[in-house]
């Protein structure tokens, strides 16, 4: 009887371990991972571009829902001490990893080391950490491929025209991805046009003056055909309204860079780079999709996290986002 | 004028054959489309499961009589998708003294509707969605599409809907799971924009009432975004902005019960913005495209989440009919549970 009940007792102990590893196995472990947002300071833009840090965060929240991950956000404010603070508590709150959006190199060097000796990893985005993988923008690749767009247009629609091309925008902005778009610029510009040097016409990151800057050019360039190629697509607006004034549209094209909200939107809200607006002249705007750096990143993040081998540098893959792509790139679904 | 009228109208119809006569190169249906599992010809999707065993062991579902609505209104201004529009129009005419009709003075009126079709509480067909040109059980639609209608997969085509229906509890899942994340534009509770429900909490739904689901079941999920909804036209902006809705996962979840349809109170039923920021209504795409199953959106569900509630019991008695509107992708629909 006793060995009956024995028998029994480890017949339930086994089928409850069975049921135990069968749960076990169908729930992954999940992590906690922290991300300090470089800066959510309303209305700040991130790297010279029009997208805010609540629109990378937002994407993190998006990205994360499906993924064995309970988030922490930190917003490090643009600030290097911040950063450094919220990299503390993130060690002290034991996190998982940590996903590190910083724009100081001596602090990041300094968070790399902090995490390092709390054995806690770290990606970087966009700026190094020593030791970190990075996922950063390619902002060279990124220009290349709007100053091609610009010199494949001007090949093939105007073939036999005098041609002009300018870089506008905050082209005096002293941080690197801003310099590394004007390289890329030049270098697309030149591989379809080798005889063309683009000017560059400073805006000081004001859009109303962008506008200014280019009608004075325009006004300079009568008889030629305009190649504009804009920093930022806040810049790239305000070009097309200074280019329709002057009465310019049959001589100008713009390309963009950043292709944020304010220039392509849902399927009601008719916005510039739109199907039904394919005879505009801004042709498009390169993509950097800072709102879905957590689609992104966060599969990078998992990857690190169950052991496996990540490169070194992941770089965003950038295409043109044009009339013809931009709701394959973006679906719309905010019909509002 | 005359002139500039007819060049007009010519201009009008060039953009339209440029805009739809070039639309897609015939695709590969097979390789984009899943086959239907109701056979190559089939055009009606889950609705081959209603059967007369199913509908009869439904019929036991009636036990009090009591008829709860499951679909709201029908009324201008409520939100509405894109570009979506409805205007009623009454016509009164002789009602205007001396207008009346024979020596017994008869009048009458009618309404003239202008409206599409998927507006209001909404049934999607087979029709509604596809993948380039490839529609349910691999048509390639294309060859099926005139100005006006579908030659093929039409709703005249539909069964009968007469079926059980369970309502699944969604605000209290989240309730009772701590995760309920409300929108703070509800009334009453609601989940969130964006929250994903997955196929845990379906079936944490239906373990709350003792359902197990049945082949040609109906389901409805009550996420309480409907409460936006019936604040028309003042929350219709972020009624339309995001929603609450069943993932990926749920949705294959509920296509293995082979499930009829699967109804919400939110504008698409799946969530929004989607898991995947590059995929474009994805459980669209897998429920009808793939599985013929129908989506019913924008259904009431609060009066029997609320009915479920308080006598612990989530099933019901269907009732659902469809016009048989020839060639149709879509129709609004009068949807009752009889208890």
């Amino acid at each position: 009887m006793t060995a009956l009940l024995m028998k029994r007792r480890h017949f339930l102990l086994a089928t409850l371990a069975v049921i135990s590893s069968k749960r076990l196995a169908a729930e992954p472990r999940r992590f906690r991972v922290a991300f300090a947002n470089l800066n959510e300071e309303p209305g700040t833009r991130i790297d010279g571009l029009g997208f805010t840090g609540a629109d990378i965060r937002r994407s993190f929240e998006l990205a994360s829902r499906s993924q064995p991950l309970d988030m922490i956000y930190y917003d490090n404010g643009g600030d290097a001490e911040k950063a450094l603070g919220n990299a503390r508590d993130a060690i002290s709150s034991k996190v998982d990893l940590l996903i590190e959006y910083n724009s100081d190199a001596k602090a990041n060097a300094e968070i790399g080391r902090q995490l390092k000796t709390a054995g806690i990893p770290v990606l970087a985005v966009n700026y190094s950490i020593p030791g970190a993988p990075l996922y950063a923008a390619d902002n060279v690749a990124a220009g290349r491929i709007a100053g091609q767009a610009l010199g494949k247009f001007a090949k093939e629609n105007w073939p036999d025209q005098t041609l002009v091309a300018a870089i506008l925008g905050d082209v005096s902005d002293p941080g690197a991805a801003v310099t590394a778009r004007i390289q890329g610029l030049t270098e697309g510009l030149r591989q379809e046009l080798p005889d063309l040097s683009p000017v560059q016409l400073d805006s000081a990151g004001h859009a109303v003056r962008a506008g200014g800057v280019l009608a004075k050019f325009l006004a300079a360039q009568t008889r030629r055909k305009i190649l504009v190629a804009t920093l930022d697509d806040a810049s790239a607006l305000a070009a097309k309204s200074a280019v329709e004034t002057a009465g310019r549209t049959s001589d100008c094209v713009i390309v963009s860079q950043g292709a944020d909200r304010s220039i392509h939107g849902g399927a009601s809200e008719k916005k510039e780079i739109d199907p039904a607006n394919r005879g505009s002249i801004i042709l498009g705007s390169v993509g950097y999709f800072f709102d879905r750096y957590g689609y992104e990143i966060l599969p990078i993040a998992l990857r690190m996290l169950r052991g496996e081998q990540v490169p070194p540098q992941t770089s965003t893959k950038h295409v043109l986002i044009s009339a013809k792509n931009v709701f394959v790139e973006y679906p719309p679904f905010d019909m509002n | 004028m005359k002139h500039g009228a007819i060049i007009g109208i010519a201009f009008s119809a060039l953009a339209l054959f440029g805009t739809f006569g070039t639309a897609h190169a015939q695709a590969d249906c097979k390789t984009l489309v899943k086959p239907s599992p109701f056979g190559p010809d089939d055009q009606i999707g889950a609705t081959n499961r209603i059967t007369p065993a199913v509908t009869k062991a439904a019929a036991a579902e009636i036990q009090s009589g009591a008829v709860i609505s499951m679909a709201n209104n029908l009324v201008d201004g409520v939100p509405l998708f894109g570009t979506r529009f409805t205007k009623t129009v009454l016509t009164s005419a002789t009602l205007v003294p001396g207008a009346e009709l024979g020596k017994n003075r008869l009048t009458f009126m009618e309404d003239t509707y202008l409206s599409q079709s998927h507006v209001g509480t909404h049934i999607d067909g087979m029709g509604h969605i596809g993948i380039l040109d490839c529609y349910y059980n691999q048509t390639p639609i294309g060859k099926f599409v005139t100005q006006n209608y579908l030659k093929k997969l039409g709703l005249e085509n539909l069964k009968s809907f007469a079926t059980r229906g369970v309502i699944i509890d969604m605000v209290k899942v989240f309730q009772d799971a701590g995760k309920l994340k409300t929108n703070p534009a509800c009334q009453t509770p609601c989940l969130d924009g964006g929250t994903v429900i997955s196929e845990a909490d379906i079936q944490a739904g239906l373990k709350m009432y003792n359902v197990t689901l049945r082949e040609g079941d109906a389901v409805f999920i009550h996420t309480g975004w409907g409460d936006l909804f019936k604040q028309f036209p003042a929350q219709n902006a972020n009624y339309n902005k995001a929603e609450p809705g069943i993932g990926k996962a749920a949705a294959a979840w509920l296509a293995a019960q082979k499930v009829v349809l699967v109804g919400t109170d939110t504008w698409a039923v799946e969530v929004i913005p989607s898991e995947d920021a590059m995929e474009a209504f994805p459980v669209h795409v897998f429920l009808l495209t793939d599985n013929g199953i129908h989506i019913i959106e924008n259904v009431r569900t609060d009066l029997i989440a609320a009915e479920a509630a308080s006598s612990k019991r989530a099933t019901f008695f269907l009732s659902m009919t469809v016009p048989k509107a020839v060639g149709t992708t879509g129709t609004f629909v009068n949807i009752e549970a009889i208890r």
